[in-house]
């Protein structure tokens, strides 16, 4: 369904500052998938989402979408199909507009917007009801600003914006990292839920490798703009922390950096 | 001074639908545009040439309104297209309004004392004249108010709103943020000339140089109101922007019986502003510095 071929980025190309972020990377996601995406700093994680989302243009290769060629189709249009949630709280929302606001936004995102009014009590009900799903009690409090929320609230609701309209693709990078260990928790319980409820194809960006392992059905680990490791199937489901450390050690010829990436409990 | 009230109702109107159009850009937007000081007068050109060549003060209206959205639309293309910065954008317009403006009216100045303005109409379908300023500017400072209010509550309102809220957000969910800023700087600056041009007829004149302070004096009103009325809902946001827009007359007014020149308003506008733009800074920094630090 989403496949890349061959995708390079350079940022800063021609320049003493030449970094290449993304290297000849081949990917192919089948429909349902969910993945899971690890690797150090500055791996090229993020850019690898930014570049499927379009917000930056790709130097080199081909993104296809469900066969159909979205290389230089701008960012905007591509969020007809694609969910994102970001590491930032504040990034997903619109902070002085309301909750209701925000999902009539999210509701129209794959449809053209009129003059019609952007809110009215159908619209309202079947937000209640999504939200009240959450379990976080905001269906009492649509016309509450979004910039009253925690961080965690804020981030359940991104969750539910990109995912109002079922997108083609969901991509979430480190969306539970800025929140404390409970509201991770609750979030990625949220994410699982909506994903596999929905059946949405999602690539998940983690530095939890607990959490990487756990979730979904296929792993992906980058290292300095490549994709080192590809375990999908009965192999992710016995994986263990400390096998994916060996295996990194191996495939990155070098020893493992335990700085940022969370090992979470150590089997 | 209930001649001083009423003249400040009726500027505070007035000048209320320029204030309205500042409102759009800097705080449904974000976007600090400084075209307002050539739309403004463009307005005020377009249509005092034509209601002085003896055209429909009605129709001078909408072509002024429509040089306005014209001129909001091109700092819009070199924003977005041009990829030039907000600020920057407005002050090309601005000037190279001003020589537009100049050829338009072929003149410094063009005066309307003579011509049959939209006021000359109204009155003729027996508006008593001294109500006849206060009674246009109403229906159309509320009416402008009531249908901004609407739109910023429909669909194409809400993209709008979000593409000043939260750009990103708002890009995340397939909206075109270059289109939303070309609506948004557009519409303001219609309401910008509009508000020109009726100036012009209210006044009896329009200049070449009437445009100087323009932003300033729609940010006041923008400011002022949002002070004493805050901006919980945008109905509430509009009301307050007239409103504020009434009161910063009414000031300027009161400046005017105390002894000022009409040539240093301009700098007692700019300190107003000056003191109202750092109040909630320095509420702000002294509720920091006795808490944590704010970000
Ligand atoms: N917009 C940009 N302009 C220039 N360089 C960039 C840009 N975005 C990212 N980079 C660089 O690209 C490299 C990869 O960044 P990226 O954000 O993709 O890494 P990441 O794997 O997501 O890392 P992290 O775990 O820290 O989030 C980094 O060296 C970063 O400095
Ligand atoms: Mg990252």
């Amino acid at each position: 369904m989403l496949e890349l071929k061959g995708v390079t980025k350079i940022f800063n190309a021609g320049t003493v500052n030449e970094n290449v972020v993304l290297r000849d990377i081949n990917l192919k996601v089948d429909e349902g998938d969910f993945i899971s995406i690890i690797g150090s700093n500055g791996a090229g994680k993020s850019t690898l989402l930014n570049v499927i989302a379009g917000v930056y243009p790709v130097d080199r290769g081909t993104i296809l979408l469900d066969g159909r060629d979205i290389t230089r189709v701008p960012e905007h249009e591509r969020a007809r199909f694609i969910g994102r949630v970001f590491q930032d709280p504040m990034k997903g929302t619109a902070p002085s507009m309301t909750i209701e606001e925000n999902l009539a936004i999210a509701y129209c995102r794959n449809a053209r917007r009129t003059l019609k009014w952007g809110l009215n009590n159908k619209l309202r009900e079947e937000f209640r009801q999504k939200l009240a799903e959450t379990g976080l009690g905001l269906e009492n409090r649509l016309n509450y600003k979004v910039k009253l929320l925690s961080g965690g609230q804020r981030q359940a609701l991104t969750l539910i914006i990109a995912t109002m309209v079922k997108p083609k693709l969901l991509l979430l990078d480190e969306h539970t990292a800025a929140l404390d260990p409970s509201t991770a928790r609750l979030i990625n319980n949220l994410t699982e839920k909506v994903v596999l409820q929905k059946g949405i194809t999602t690539l998940m960006i983690t530095h939890n490798m607990e959490h990487a392992i756990k979730m979904g059905n296929r792993l992906i680990m980058m290292d300095k703009g490549q994709i080192i490791l590809d375990i999908k199937g009965s192999d992710k489901t016995s994986l263990t922390v400390n096998e994916l450390v060996g295996m990194f050690e191996q495939a990155a010829q070098r020893k493992f950096d335990e700085d940022r990436i969370m090992l979470g409990a150590r089997s | 001074m209930f001649g001083l009230m009423v003249t400040s109702l009726e500027q505070g109107l007035v000048f209320g639908i320029m204030a309205l159009g500042v409102y759009i850009t800097f705080k449904v937007l974000d976007f600090p545009d400084l075209t307002v000081d050539g739309s403004f007068p463009l307005g005020a050109a377009v249509a005092s040439i034509m209601i002085f060549n003896g055209g429909n003060p009605f129709l001078a209206l909408c072509l002024a309104t429509a040089a306005g959205i014209a001129a909001g639309c091109i700092t819009g293309f070199l924003n977005t297209r041009g990829k030039i910065t907000g600020l920057l954008s407005g002050i090309l317009t601005m000037t190279a309004l001003y020589s537009i403006n100049l050829r338009i009216m072929g003149r410094a100045n063009v005066t309307l004392l003579n011509s049959r303005t939209i006021f000359t109409y109204i009155e003729e379908w027996g508006v008593p004249h001294r109500w006849v300023f206060l009674a246009l500017f109403i229906i159309t400072a509320f009416l402008i108010k009531v249908l901004l209010d609407c739109f910023l509550k429909t669909q194409i309102g809400f993209a709008l709103r979000a593409t000043g809220d939260n750009p990103e957000m708002a890009r995340a969910n397939g909206i075109n943020t270059d289109t939303m800023k070309i609506l948004g700087l557009s519409l303001s600056n219609g309401l910008v000339a509009l508000s020109g041009a009726l100036v012009a007829q209210y006044q009896g004149f329009a200049d070449i140089g009437m445009g100087i302070g323009t932003i300033v004096a729609g940010l006041a009103s923008v400011i002022i109101g949002e002070m004493m009325l805050g901006e919980r809902t945008i109905c509430m946001a509009t009301f307050a922007t007239l409103m504020g827009s009434f009161i910063y007359r009414l000031s300027i007014g009161i400046a005017l019986r105390l002894g000022f020149a009409a040539t240093d308003l301009k700098l007692l506008t700019t300190v107003l502003v000056i003191i109202a733009l750092s109040t909630p800074k320095i509420r702000n920094l002294l509720r920091s510095t006795s808490s944590t630090v704010s970000n």
